[in-house]
Order: C-alpha cells, then sequence, then structure tokens
C-alpha cells in the first residue's frame, strides 16, 4: 500500500503532475511581471492541457504512426522513472548506491526522443529543430554531466540520499561548489530547452521545432513530459546543491524544500527574461570553451580538495 | 461488450464535455495570417499581443504553426494569389478552429472589392465566425471581439 501510494500520490505521478502545472504556471506568471503584465490565471496550465488532450490528433502524410505516438510516451516514461530515484524533501519511492548515474541517463532519453520525433515527422522544420537539438545536446550535456559528478565526488557516493546527508554534515554543495551550481543551472537551462537556450524550437526561426507537425493528444503528452523535466531536473539540483536543511530545522522539510524549488526556477525564469536567444554556434562555442574547461576546473579542484 | 464500451465511451463523453469547453475557452491560441492587406490590421494585431494589453490573462498565445493553433485571425481581403495558401493553412489546422476576420478588407473586401487580383472578404473562402470590422480596427476593438468569440464556443 505504502509503495502503491508513494508510485501513484506522493512524491510519484500525481504530485509531479500538479507540480509541474504549478511550475508552468509560475514561470509565466514570474516571466509576467517582469515584462509589467498580470500574466495568465493559475488554471492556465490545466486549461491548455485539457484543450490540447481535446483536440483533433493530425499526422502529416509520410510520418510514422507508430513512432509518432510511442516517443512522446518514451520521453514521458523516462521522467517519471527518474523522478521515482529523486528524493523530495527525503522522501524517495527507490533508491541505491548509484541512482545518480541511472537519473542523468534517464533524463536524456527525453532529448533523443524529441531529435527522433522531429527526424520521422517529416517536416523541414521539425528535421532542422531536431539536428539542433542533437547539437546542443553535445554541447551542453558535458559540462552539465561534470558538474554534478562533482557533488558526488566530494561526498564519495553516487547516491542522491546519501549525497543529501553529507551535506547535513558539512555544508550545502552551493558553498563549497559555486562554480559547479552555476554550470549545471546553465546545463538544465540547455536540457529542458528554455530561454535563452531554446534553439531547437525558436519560434523565428524553425516555428515549433520538431513539435510543429503534431497536435491534439500527442502534443499535450510532450507538454507534459517537458514541465515535468522540469520540475524534475529542479528537484535534482535542490537535492545536490541545496539539500540540506539544517538551517531551518525546526520547519518541516517538505515546504522548505518546494520554496528551494520555486527559488531556482525563479532563478529561470529571470534568465529567460533577461537574456537573447544564442544562435547554435555560439552555443557550440560557449560549451566547449567555456563551460567545459571551467567544469573539469571544478572538477580537478574537487578532487584536490578530496586529497588533502 | 462493445456496446457497453461504447456506452461507456459516450457516458464519458458526456461528462468530460463541460470541462473540455471550459478548457477550450480559457485557452485559444491564435495563427495570424495576412491574406494580401496593407499591414495595418496588422500592426494592430501585434498591439494587442504587447505587453500593454496583456492577452496572456486570457489564455491567448500566438502559436508560430497551424497545427498548433485554435483560432486563425486573418486580416487583409483575400487576392487570388494568397486564396490557395489560405485554404491550404485552414485545412491544416486541427479541429475544432475557428475563424476570425480581422478589419473592413477581410470582412468584406473593403475600398479593393472588386479588384481584378481580389477575390473578396474572407467569407468567400473559409466559415467565418467572427468578423470585426474597423481600418484598422483598436487593439480594444480585437480583444473585445476575441471575447466575443470566447462566449460562442
Amino acid at each position: 500500500m505504502v509503495i502503491l501510494f508513494r508510485l501513484l500520490v506522493f512524491p510519484g505521478f500525481l504530485f509531479l503532475f500538479f507540480s509541474a502545472m504549478l511550475f508552468d504556471w509560475v514561470d509565466r506568471r514570474v516571466i509576467a511581471r517582469f515584462q509589467e503584465r498580470v500574466g495568465p490565471p493559475w488554471y492556465q496550465p490545466f486549461a491548455d492541457f485539457v484543450k490540447l488532450l481535446a483536440k483533433e490528433d493530425v499526422l502529416s502524410t509520410g510520418a510514422h504512426a507508430t513512432a509518432a505516438s510511442l516517443l512522446p510516451v518514451a520521453a514521458l516514461v523516462a521522467v517519471l522513472t527518474a523522478a521515482l530515484y529523486v528524493p523530495v524533501g527525503g522522501i524517495a519511492v527507490a533508491s541505491f548506491e548509484g541512482d545518480l548515474i541511472l537519473v542523468l541517463f534517464l533524463l536524456s532519453v527525453p532529448a533523443i526522443s524529441y531529435f527522433l520525433v522531429g527526424w520521422i515527422s517529416v517536416g523541414v522544420y521539425s528535421v532542422i529543430g531536431g539536428n539542433r537539438s542533437l547539437l546542443q545536446y553535445f554541447s551542453y550535456e558535458v559540462p552539465f554531466l561534470m558538474a554534478l559528478a562533482a557533488p558526488a565526488a566530494l561526498s564519495g557516493t553516487w547516491s542522491i540520499a546519501r549525497i543529501v546527508a553529507y551535506q547535513g554534515q558539512t555544508s550545502w554543495g552551493l558553498l563549497m561548489q559555486p562554480l559547479g551550481f552555476i554550470l549545471a543551472m546553465i546545463g538544465l537551462v540547455g536540457k529542458l530547452k528554455r530561454d535563452p537556450l531554446d534553439i531547437p524550437k525558436a519560434k523565428s526561426e524553425v516555428i515549433a521545432g520538431p513539435l510543429t507537425e503534431f497536435s491534439g493528444r500527442k502534443l499535450a503528452l510532450w507538454h507534459l513530459a517537458m514541465e515535468m523535466q522540469t520540475v524534475v531536473g529542479i528537484f535534482l539540483l535542490v537535492n545536490l546543491f541545496v539539500g540540506d536543511s539544517r538551517f531551518f530545522g525546526w520547519l518541516p522539510q517538505l515546504p522548505v524544500f518546494g520554496l528551494k524549488a520555486l527559488a531556482l526556477l525563479v532563478l529561470l525564469s529571470m534568465a529567460a527574461v533577461l537574456y537573447a536567444r544564442l544562435r547554435i554556434d555560439q552555443l557550440a562555442d560557449l560549451g566547449w570553451k567555456i563551460l567545459a574547461p571551467l567544469a573539469l576546473l571544478q572538477f580537478v579542484a574537487t578532487l584536490w580538495i578530496i586529497g588533502l | 461488450m462493445v456496446q457497453v464500451l461504447e456506452s461507456l465511451e459516450s457516458r464519458l463523453r458526456n461528462w468530460t464535455q463541460p470541462v473540455v469547453r471550459w478548457a477550450r475557452r480559457k485557452s485559444p491560441w491564435i495563427l495570424h495570417f495576412n491574406s494580401g492587406g496593407c499591414n495595418g490590421c496588422d500592426i494592430e494585431i501585434l498591439d494587442t499581443l504587447t505587453p500593454r494589453y496583456d492577452v496572456e490573462r486570457l489564455g491567448i498565445l500566438k502559436e508560430a504553426c497551424p497545427r498548433h493553433a485554435d483560432v486563425l485571425v486573418v486580416t487583409g481581403p483575400v487576392t487570388r494569389q494568397t486564396r490557395d495558401r489560405l485554404r491550404r493553412i485552414y485545412e491544416q489546422m486541427a479541429e475544432p478552429k475557428w475563424v476570425v476576420a480581422v478589419g473592413s478588407c477581410s470582412c468584406s473586401g473593403g475600398i479593393f472589392a472588386g479588384g481584378h487580383n481580389v477575390v473578396g472578404g474572407v467569407g468567400e473562402v473559409l466559415p467565418v465566425d467572427l468578423y470585426i470590422p474597423g481600418c484598422p480596427c483598436r487593439p480594444e476593438a480585437i480583444i473585445d471581439g476575441i471575447a466575443k468569440l470566447l462566449g460562442k464556443i
């Protein structure tokens, strides 16, 4: 019973679904406030989701029907499976030594299916968007992985729960590895394809990228997978970099965790408002010439500190 | 077995219909198409989408792709050259879909009506749900029109 409750309600599917809707709304609202607008009401993500579910499902001629319906499900399943191993306020459905590696692997499955869905839906914009998403993947993934490996190396474990426990004994990962935190945030922006790194789905250049040809249920599932990926990615960074809640010892863990996650989300929204979109070649330059060496520096510094 | 499933499905549909109608009313994504106008109404539509009028309050988002959009907003008279393209864009949109004609020209052809290269208003080509006259029409008029369209949904 307990495991079923954890899988389906908290911190499983329902919790993630409502968090995804809440995060989407907060994100849009914060961006609207920065632009001196009011922004959408709280039920906006629900309305969008239901409307897309009820819309006609058009498939363009020549597209692979089976793959088109399987790929959004694959992305969603990968994100949900990754969420099982990410603790929410200290509660995870499952955990084992090395779950960080599994989570990182599962979180890159949506990127692959995003590329594939562009490839199989025969539109020009879809193919260009899919290629861009792969190029983007190769640019952000290396610094992102190295930035997330540094806390693991520092705590001497690949288990997310134990990294959090290690921070409880010492201090926030954010304070011990500020550079790594910044790199991980930039990598997360790239992974989630948010502004300013929304190169694969840039509206004025490639319409909607790989999702251009999709409508109805498939589009709704894709949106849901992307929003859930945002939630899981933010939860992961909260655990790895601000996991310790000793400072708030007198408060229950869960609201503190939620506040931290919302703070990171607001940081992402601010980045979306402040910075203009990069070109794909600029992102490749940034990724390989600046971010990857910095991530290496962070990693080597961490190893040096361990050796002391 | 099949009958049971069918009755279950229809009952489910009856039950979800109010929710779906609510969702459609709250989240109209628009696609903007200029079928040969003078750009005046296009500027007004862009005005409507600026932070000053903030139509995201009503759930309105501008989509770049016909497949994602619910409402096709057409400006300008339909010329012979754009007629087929307008029709093709309409056919690419997923059901349910609505068409809004913005500006005098797209309502009736305007001052271009009867021209050798002009078919007429959008109503000659597509089933139009809402006409918003004006030359060009103000953003307030467009928002009022969209709100009336949402009431119709």
